[in-house]
């Protein structure tokens, strides 16, 4: 009866519910769109992170994290080749010679990471070979091959074939350089990392620097399923004690920063969200009370108690959250449905996104979850704004029933 | 035949001292009205009616005195238990009718039964005898605003006796209906008080009214002036 009464009151006045409901739908909309916007890009990020940089998990000797230096290469190599090729849950690895140095032309130099890649494995673990602008990834039988990235290209003032030198130091920390040709031009999402890095053959790398070319500095791994990254690590960290294993949310720990940054960024919204229908309810509702009050002081002369009263202006609020959610929860499914297929092309933004490492189409993602957080937020929102206006509802006095008109 | 006393007050005062100049609007009234009263209270306008009446139906708070109903001293009673009180015991009749607005005549009957938690055989018998008992059969679903003033008043006469209450107050409950109306109005409640036994105290300006009406306390300056039982 309490729950008759109470829907029968929400439409005395249709357009002041309406107007809740419209903004308590269209808020959640906005709120849950924003949800799979920032979780997109999350997961955007993180995969960009993985198919670019990270891969699932690396392997370095210990010293070399901190001192990048050649001599800190990974001992016996085979060992660790093999128990990752043995291991059921790792699908495919690479392995690496890194130094670092200069690129230089006539005109200008840069200093770069030298990533001394074993050109065929490294097409299954990163995404390089596709990231190509301009020339190709490493053509067959051509020495000395070298790809840039797209803003060093221009620093450096080069086109395809033309001839740069790198500057680096060998084993024995002589003073090394040597002409290299540039093959390929490469833009990844990260601005950052196109800027840090040139890769060239590992033999070639070898060769100059006076490396076996069996030498490896770093394993990039792949695992089969990105869940047992972290059992996996764990797993060839024992197998391999004396080399470092890391996962890629340990590798790049701005991920992490990235991803709570982002979050933080939502709580507030939501905070915001939620405060603005806070004081919408409690302002719609004391509204609703104080035009009825000869009518709530009339229903306790006849007998309505005043839990009774209560409950009936926090179910009067609940019942427009009630309508007024579901309404956006279905119109932000509506729309994440549309929009996670296909994405969202920022490229008009593109660059400026690409400075943070992030991709220029998102594609919206939300989990029941958050769908759920959301919906229960909404309707405990609503009971804590209903709480005032049916506190005031309470305080009236039966005699005014009486003694109005 | 000894009757019951529904209502007795007991030096009852009332003063409003919200203002700067206090008003005493109830000034020691002593009254008793056993069952099955058909009573006017009179007296020109601000002689404190209508103060009396919300103090009897506890819906005010003497300053001074007490009232005891069929034996309940009300103001021993916590606030909801005062409600509750209210609930099973005084049916209320209003000058502006004061129905809920977004229920049907039928319900509106019903509700108070409802909060009594009455079953719903009980209480869908209880409405239908008393909607035609005040002539509006034909108008069980109707809504207020869809009824004139004195049918208004029939289903507000028809709500307060839903319940079984002890006695009916009822505030000038004709002020705002034609003579039509009125009289209509006071042969249902005239004949309720004969056939069923059901008590009556409601205040009035109206000549009319105090001539159907069995006793009429005059009151003046918030006193009895006099208690005349015809
Ligand atoms: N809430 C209040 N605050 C202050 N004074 C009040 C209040 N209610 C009533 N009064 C005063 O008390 C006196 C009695 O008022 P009451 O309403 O009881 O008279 P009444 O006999 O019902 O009058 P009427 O015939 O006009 O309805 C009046 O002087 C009135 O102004
Ligand atoms: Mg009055």
């Amino acid at each position: 009866m309490l729950g008759k009464l109470a829907w029968r009151n929400i439409w005395r006045n249709k357009l002041r519910s309406l107007v809740v409901v419209i903004s308590i739908g269209l808020g959640i909309w906005v709120l849950l769109f924003l949800l799979s916007f920032n979780q997109g890009m999350i997961t955007n990020y993180i995969e960009d992170g993985i198919n670019t940089q990270t891969s699932h998990l690396q392997i370095h000797n210990p010293k070399f994290k901190d001192d990048k230096e050649l001599k800190y290469f990974i001992e016996n190599p085979e060992t660790i080749s093999e128990t990752l090729a043995s291991d059921p849950t790792i699908d495919k690895f690479s392995t690496r010679i890194l130094s670092s140095g200069m690129v230089a032309t006539s005109k200008t130099g840069h200093g770069v990471n030298i990533m001394g890649i074993d050109v065929d494995a490294e097409k299954q673990i990163t995404n390089l070979s596709k990231k190509l602008t301009a020339g190709d990834y490493f053509p067959e039988g051509k020495k000395n091959a070298i790809l840039i990235g797209g803003k060093v290209a221009e620093k450096l003032g080069v086109k395809i074939k033309s001839k740069v030198v790198l500057t680096f130091q060998d084993v024995n920390q002589e003073i090394t350089t040597a002409a290299f040709r540039v093959l390929g031009i490469y833009e990844t999402n990260n601005a950052k990392f196109d800027e840090t890095n040139v890769f060239v053959r590992k033999t070639d790398l070898a060769r100059l620097t006076n490396l076996p070319e069996t030498t490896v500095h770093e394993y990039a791994v792949l695992v089969k399923d990105i869940e047992a990254v972290e059992s996996t690590t764990a797993k060839i960290q024992a197998a391999a004690p004396n080399q470092l294993v890391e996962s890629y949310a340990t590798l790049s720990p701005d991920l992490a920063l990235f991803e709570s940054q982002s979050q933080l960024s939502l709580y507030i919204m939501t905070t915001i969200f939620m405060l603005a229908l806070v004081f919408g309810i409690i302002n719609t509702m004391l509204m609703a009370v104080l035009e009825r009050m000869k009518e709530l002081g009339m229903l306790m002369a006849i007998g309505m108690n005043k839990t009774k009263i209560f409950f009936m202006i926090v179910l009067e609020t609940l019942m427009l959250a009630l309508i007024g959610g579901p309404i956006g929860i279905l119109l932000a499914w509506i729309t994440v449905g549309l929009t996670s297929e296909n994405g969202i092309d920022l490229s008009a933004w593109g660059d400026g996104m690409k400075e943070f490492g992030i991709a220029t189409t998102i594609h919206p993602a939300l989990n029941l979850g958050s769908y759920l957080t959301v919906g229960f937020a909404i309707m405990l929102t609503a009971v804590l704004a209903s709480i005032y206006p049916a506190r005031k509802a309470v305080k009236l006095k039966p005699v005014d029933a009486l003694r109005s008109i | 035949m000894a009757n019951n006393i529904v209502i007795e007050t007991k030096g009852l005062h009332k003063t409003y001292d919200e203002s700067k100049v206090p008003v005493h609007a109830v000034r020691g009234v002593d009254i008793k009205i056993t069952e099955g009263e058909f009573t006017a209270i009179v007296g020109p306008s601000g002689s404190g009616k209508s103060t009396l009446l919300n103090i009897i139906g506890g819906l005010d708070q003497p300053s001074e005195g007490s009232i005891i109903i069929d034996g309940q001293d009300l103001s021993k009673l916590k606030p909801n238990q005062l409600i509750d009180f209210r609930k099973n015991n005084i049916g209320f009749v209003f000058q502006s009718y004061n129905l809920i607005p977004v229920l049907t005549a039928k319900e509106n009957v019903e509700f108070v039964m409802l909060l009594q938690n009455r079953n719903e055989k009980e209480r869908s018998e209880r409405t239908k005898e008393l909607l035609d008992a005040v002539g509006l059969s034909d108008k069980y679903d109707v809504r207020p605003t869809e009824l004139s003033g004195g049918q208004q008043q029939r289903v507000a006469v028809a709500r307060a006796l839903a319940p079984k209450p002890k006695f009916i107050l009822a505030d000038e409950p004709t002020a705002n209906l034609d003579s039509t109306s009125t009289r209509n109005l006071l042969d249902i409640m005239a004949r309720l008080n004969q056939e069923e036994n059901i008590t009556f105290v409601f205040s009035t300006h109206d000549q009319r009214v105090i001539e159907r009406a069995r006793r009429v306390i005059s009151v003046e300056d918030g006193k009895v002036e006099s208690d005349i039982i015809k």
